[in-house]
C-alpha cells in the first residue's frame, strides 16, 4: 500500500534530529556557509528540492495554556526526491560522507563515522511521516524534468531560427536537432 | 492525521490551481524520536509542519494561497492555536511570519525553472514525441505544413 510519504513516484522524506548542546551555532554557520551553487545535495541526482532547517523553539501562540519548551534544538532535513526511499538513503550515505559528519555529526546519536548503513539507520530512526504530500508533477523524475526543460529551450530557439526556411531545409534541420 | 489523509489532493483540487507550487507537504509532529544522549523530549502539543517549494514572491504566494485555497486552509490550519483564518490576508501573513522557520540551506535541482515552465516542458515533451513519430518521414512540403500546425498546437508550452 502506498504510504502518505509518496505521490506518484515522488517521495517526501523528513528527519528531525536533536542537535548536541553547544553545537547549534557551529552547525548553523556550516549550513549557511554552503554555497547554493555547490550544494552537496547535487550529488544526489534524484533530489528535486531539499533543505536543512534548524528549529530553535516553537512560537507561542495565544490560547496555548502552556509554553512548549524544547530541551534541544533540532535539525530538520527534508527532501522531495524520486523514490524509493531505501536506495536514496543508500546513495546519501555513500555520497555525503564528507558533509554528513559536519551536519548530522553534530546531533545526538549520530553514528561515527556518519556514513553508509549506520547513517541510513539513524535517519530512518528519526524519520517523521508526512501527513499530506502534494507533488505537481509526481510522475516526472529529476532527469526527465531537466531533459524536458533543456528540450523546451532548444525548441524555442529552433522555432525562431528556422522561420522562413524552405521545407527541405526545415525538415533537414529538424531531423538534425530532434531526431538524432 | 485522518483529516490530512482525507484531503489527499487530486488533479482537480485547488492545490493544482496554485500553479507556482512544485512540492508541498503537511506533517503532524506528534512525538520526537529519542536518541542516545539526548535530553528526553515530551511534547505538550502536536505541531503542524508545512513545507512549500514554490516560485515567485512570498507576498504573492500567500495572497494566492489565501484566495484560492480558502476553505482548504481553514481545514488544514483550523485546529492550530492562533490561526486567524486565511482572509483577510494581513493577519494571516503575520501568523505565518511568526511561525516561519528560514532554511539554513536550500537546494533545487532546477532553480531557474518555474513550476509553469516545468509543466510546459513536460507537456511539450509528450507532444513532440508524438509529432516526431508521425512527421519525421513525411515529404518536406507535408512536413512543413505539419510543423506549422504543431507550433500552433504547442504555442502555450513555449
Amino acid at each position: 500500500m502506498r504510504s502518505s510519504n509518496e505521490s506518484g513516484q515522488a517521495y517526501a522524506f523528513m528527519a528531525m534530529t536533536p542537535i548536541v548542546q553547544g553545537e547549534e551555532s557551529d552547525l548553523r554557520s556550516y549550513l549557511e556557509g554552503i554555497p547554493r551553487s555547490s550544494s552537496p545535495l547535487a550529488k544526489l541526482p534524484r533530489t528535486h528540492f531539499a533543505r536543512w532547517v534548524i528549529l530553535e523553539e516553537f512560537h507561542h501562540e495565544a490560547g496555548q495554556r502552556r509554553r512548549e519548551q524544547l530541551k534541544s534544538q533540532y535539525l530538520i532535513f527534508t527532501s522531495n526526491f524520486d523514490g524509493p526511499l531505501d536506495s536514496y538513503l543508500d546513495e546519501l550515505g555513500e555520497q555525503l560522507v564528507e558533509e554528513a559528519g559536519e551536519i548530522w555529526g553534530r546531533c545526538y546519536g549520530c553514528p561515527r563515522p556518519a556514513a553508509g548503513a549506520p547513517l541510513k539507520d539513524y535517519l530512518l530512526h528519526n524519520q517523521i511521516d508526512t501527513g499530506l504530500f502534494f507533488a505537481a508533477y509526481a510522475d516526472a523524475t529529476v532527469e526527465r524534468v531537466v531533459a524536458s526543460l533543456d528540450q523546451r529551450e532548444r525548441m524555442i530557439d529552433f522555432a525562431v531560427e528556422t522561420q522562413g526556411l524552405t521545407p527541405n531545409e526545415l525538415q533537414r534541420r529538424f531531423r538534425q536537432e530532434f531526431c538524432p | 492525521m485522518f483529516l490530512l489523509r482525507r484531503l489527499r489532493p487530486d488533479p482537480n483540487s485547488p492545490l493544482v490551481r496554485l500553479s507556482f507550487i512544485h512540492f508541498a507537504r503537511w506533517t503532524v509532529v506528534k512525538r520526537i524520536p529519542h536518541n542516545e544522549g539526548q535530553p528526553r523530549e515530551k511534547l505538550r502539543y502536536k505541531h503542524l509542519f508545512f513545507e512549500s517549494n514554490f516560485n515567485g514572491g512570498w507576498e504573492e504566494y500567500i495572497d494566492a494561497f489565501s484566495h484560492i485555497l480558502t476553505a482548504g486552509m481553514t481545514k488544514l490550519w483550523g485546529s492550530s492555536y492562533g490561526f486567524p483564518k486565511p482572509l483577510p490576508t494581513a493577519p494571516f501573513k503575520d501568523y505565518i511570519r511568526r511561525n516561519e522557520i528560514e532554511a539554513s540551506h536550500f537546494y533545487s535541482a532546477y532553480p531557474d525553472a518555474t513550476k509553469s515552465m516545468v509543466s510546459a516542458a513536460l507537456d511539450l515533451d509528450q507532444k513532440l514525441a508524438a509529432f516526431k513519430a508521425r512527421a519525421c518521414d513525411l515529404e518536406p512540403e507535408q512536413f512543413s505544413r505539419e510543423w506549422r500546425a504543431f507550433l500552433t498546437d504547442v504555442q502555450a508550452d513555449l
